[in-house]
């Protein structure tokens, strides 16, 4: 069996990592997050020279040893603590060629933890355009340690990395540089207090947020035999620190390391220039915003109309194939139904996840926090949270996924449970049938009303976001750093690798991790709409057979009859349907109806209606709302079902609503008032259980989904009620 | 057939429900044997804990 050893990818942002790590491991990859928290947790497999095998784990980017994020924490905790089952044998520190000076402070850090480490130099082929050359031995002979030139665009250097990696027992361990010498006293005192531990990592213990087994910091501040110095004290000697590990890097590279200043600038500054120019900024912005907006709206729809028609196919296909019955009723209508709801959802995951990559890639993504980081933080958001914001209009979940951008988990949180409140594209269809029923014809300043109160729902969901995010940021006690350092990192083309291993890995990460939430409640929900426990539900296709021959057909199916057999909704060409057919469609959607009327889910609907009625309700409204939580879409698919008409035919559904009466108040049960109150609770109600499910993977806990559910639908129903209230 | 068909559905019913409440109810150390120590930042107010 071959031997396989840990190696730890660390390094600086923007230094390449990720790109070594896929080109170390390949497809040989999994992401998923770090027990009890949510940093993501990648790694993989390599296979090494003689017969070695490498676990690679790629940490999250950090500048040095001292933590400044939860991210910068976990790389630290995993380096100190040896009981850790992915503990290091090797750590390989990336770096990236034009920033070497910066990289090696992590690197001389990394160093002085006895861990063989090897320091690769990533992006070489920049260094002919960049002017530099490097004294590679030398500076091996210096440092004391194997380095490898990479170029992860070129692939080249990728194969003397895995010998060195392979031959890890010769690397050496000598520490860089001697800490001690800031503070002597007080390290011969640590060492004398702990001396069967190393002193480095007790320093690091003692000025970091961060612990490891069973070396905790509460155990060395309960130790007598040793007095640690105060937190400015402290923040001094690291201070210290710093600038010893740079005098030692200055003094190496000064002999190893030189730039032709001449040979490089120029096309960086004139880019940036332009980037985060005060108007160009913006405008060139909001144009990418726009094509990415238009990416996962419109150019989503082909791929998404052609999943919808399969599984529509996979649908009549295994009802025509398998015997009929309820269990072939739940793989056609619970279980592909499920999963088409969560396939139809790739197009836009993978377009919205292509756009992020290349953004972050180019080195894009940077100069767009450093514009809108000044418009966004006074509300507790982050530079990067307007791209989650704005991908939110077409759907909340990329856009919830697209929040791991965000290093910062205070801000990262706000936007997750804010992001929800932006119009998406599903609460369309709701909109489009309530505001063409309810609201007047007319127009203000040439706009019609119709077209202002469309508007006024997406500016409201934006509204109700920022003021979420505004209190939130108010009352979320989560520590997180107040100062904003973002580094510009160099132009360059994508990698198609790097973005198309995002894209892979973010729809994956969707499918398999969400997915399979989705699909349990999708199973449940039709479990809880198809079945029944009354006579009525269990006899309801000869009750309605009954009914019909002896007192014809409901007012719903005249209205279906009138709107068919004028030939409003009928194909051109073929004419009207034939009577006959049209009675048996009506016949069949009058049992659906009555069906789910004593269905589980509709004595759910009855029983809530209570709850409903001060808004405006009535129970079938209730049902409606109800099964809209599997999608906010499927509250027209619902009446039309309930209504008993043919859920294709918008015409025919809005007909017989507006034509539905409010038995308590013999109005039309959706006017003005109510019409108004529901567009509000779809508004700002939390109804998508798939958000919920993808939040719930992001933040790694049920608490914040189940809290953004609890808020947003009680916000939804006091401003539903008031509304109805003031307009009834 | 019909009888089978029923249990099928109960059958499926059943692993959706349980996966639910294991997901959304069940604290994962039950299935773990013990609770993990990485809580990573070493403090108590950092949003993971």
């Amino acid at each position: 069996m071959s031997k396989q050893i840990n190696v730890a990818l660390i390094g600086n942002p923007n230094t390449g990592k990720t790109s070594v790590f896929n080109q170390l491991t390949g497809l040989n990859q999994k992401v998923g997050n770090y027990p009890g928290i949510t940093v993501e947790k990648k790694e993989g497999i390599c296979k090494l020279p003689r017969g070695v095998k490498a676990h690679i784990l790629d940490l999250p980017g950090t500048y040095s040893l001292n933590t400044t994020s939860l991210d910068e924490s976990v790389a630290v905790e995993l380096l100190l603590n040896k009981n850790d089952k992915d503990h290091p044998d090797v750590a390989i520190v990336v770096s990236d060629v034009e920033n070497l000076k910066r990289n090696l402070l992590l690197f001389t850090q990394i160093k002085d933890l006895k861990i063989p480490t090897i320091l690769v130099i990533n992006m070489a082929d920049r260094m002919s355009r960049k002017g530099i050359t490097i004294d590679i031995e030398l500076l091996e002979k210096k440092l004391n340690s194997k380095i490898a030139l990479v170029s992860t665009r070129k692939e080249t250097g990728i194969e003397r990395l895995r010998e060195l990696i392979a031959d890890y027992k010769n690397l050496s361990k000598t520490q860089n540089v001697d800490t001690s010498v800031i503070a002597p006293e007080y390290f011969a005192s640590l060492k004398e207090a702990f001396p069967k531990e190393d002193v480095y990592k007790l320093w690091l213990v003692i000025t970091q947020d961060v612990n490891f087994m069973p070396l905790e910091k509460t155990l060395i501040k309960d130790t007598s035999s040793f007095t640690t110095k105060s937190k400015s004290e402290l923040k001094r000697l690291q201070q210290k620190e710093t600038i010893l590990r740079y005098q030692f890097i200055n003094g190496i590279l000064k002999e190893t390391y030189k730039v032709d200043a001449n040979a490089a600038k120029g096309f960086r500054a004139t880019l940036d220039k332009v980037l985060t120019h005060k108007v160009f900024g913006y405008v060139i912005f909001f144009l990418i915003l726009l094509t990415i907006f238009q990416a996962i709206y419109g150019w989503s729809e082909y791929p998404m109309d052609l999943i919808d028609g399969f599984f529509a196919s996979a649908t009549e296909w295994v009802k025509d194939t398998l015997p009929p019955g309820v269990f072939t009723n739940l793989i056609a209508e619970g279980i592909l139904a499920g999963i088409g709801g969560i396939v139809i959802f790739i197009p836009q995951i993978a377009f919205l996840f292509l756009f992020i990559a290349l953004l972050e890639e180019t080195g894009y993504m940077s100069r767009v926090v450093f514009l809108m980081d000044r418009i966004m933080r006074p509300f507790g958001l982050s530079g990067k949270s307007v791209v989650p914001l704005i991908s939110g209009t077409a759907c909340a979940i990329p856009a919830v996924m697209a929040t791991r951008t965000i290093e910062n988990w205070k801000e990262r949180l706000i936007t997750i449970l804010v992001t929800p409140f932006t119009t998406c594209s599903a609460r369309l269809p709701v909109y489009l049938i309530i505001i063409a029923l309810v609201i007047p014809e007319g127009s203000f300043l040439g706009l019609s009303y119709k077209a202002l109160t469309l508007m006024s729902l997406y500016l409201m969901g934006f509204g109700a976001a920022i003021l979420s995010a505004v209190i939130l940021n108010k009352i979320l006690k989560i520590k997180s750093k107040s100062f904003f350092v973002v580094e510009m990192p160099n132009y360059k083309l994508p990698l198609l690798k790097n973005v198309g291993y995002t894209v892979l890995e973010k729809t994956k990460s969707f499918v398999f991790g969400a997915g399979k939430i989705i699909l349990a409640i999708s199973i449940i929900l039709w479990f809880l709409g198809s079945n029944g426990f009354s006579d009525e539900f269990k006899n309801a296709e000869t009750i309605v057979t009954n009914r019909v021959q002896e007192n014809g057909f409901s007012a719903s199916s005249e209205i279906y009859f009138e709107t068919h057999q004028n030939g409003t909704t009928a194909d051109e060409g073929s004419g009207a349907l034939a009577r006959k057919e049209l009675e048996d469609r009506a016949l069949a959607q009058e049992i659906a109806g009555y069906k789910l009327e004593h269905s589980y889910m509709g004595y759910m609907g009855k029983a809530i209606e209570p709850i409903v009625r001060p808004l405006g309700y009535d129970w079938k409204i209730g049902i409606a709302v109800l099964t809209s939580f599997a999608a906010r879409e499927v509250f027209v698919g619902t009446l039309a079902t309930i209504y008993s008409v043919g859920n294709d035919e918008e015409e025919t559904i809005k007909n017989r609503m507006a034509a539905e009466v409010n038995t308590r108040t013999n109005k039309p049960l959706f006017n003005l008032a109510s019409g108004v109150s529901l567009l509000l609770f779809y508004a700002f109600a939390m109804q998508c259980m798939s958000t919920l499910a993808v939040v719930k993977k992001e933040t790694n806990s049920w608490k914040w989904p189940a809290g953004q559910l609890v808020f947003m639908s009680l916000f939804a129903y006091i401003v539903a009620l008031i509304a109805y209230q003031l307009l009834k | 057939m019909d009888i089978l068909q029923h249990i099928l559905v109960y059958i499926t019913v059943a692993i959706s429900a349980l996966y639910l409440v294991n997901k959304f109810l069940l604290p994962k150390s039950i299935w773990a044997g013990k609770k993990s120590n990485s809580k990573g930042c070493g403090q108590g107010d950092c949003g993971c804990h």
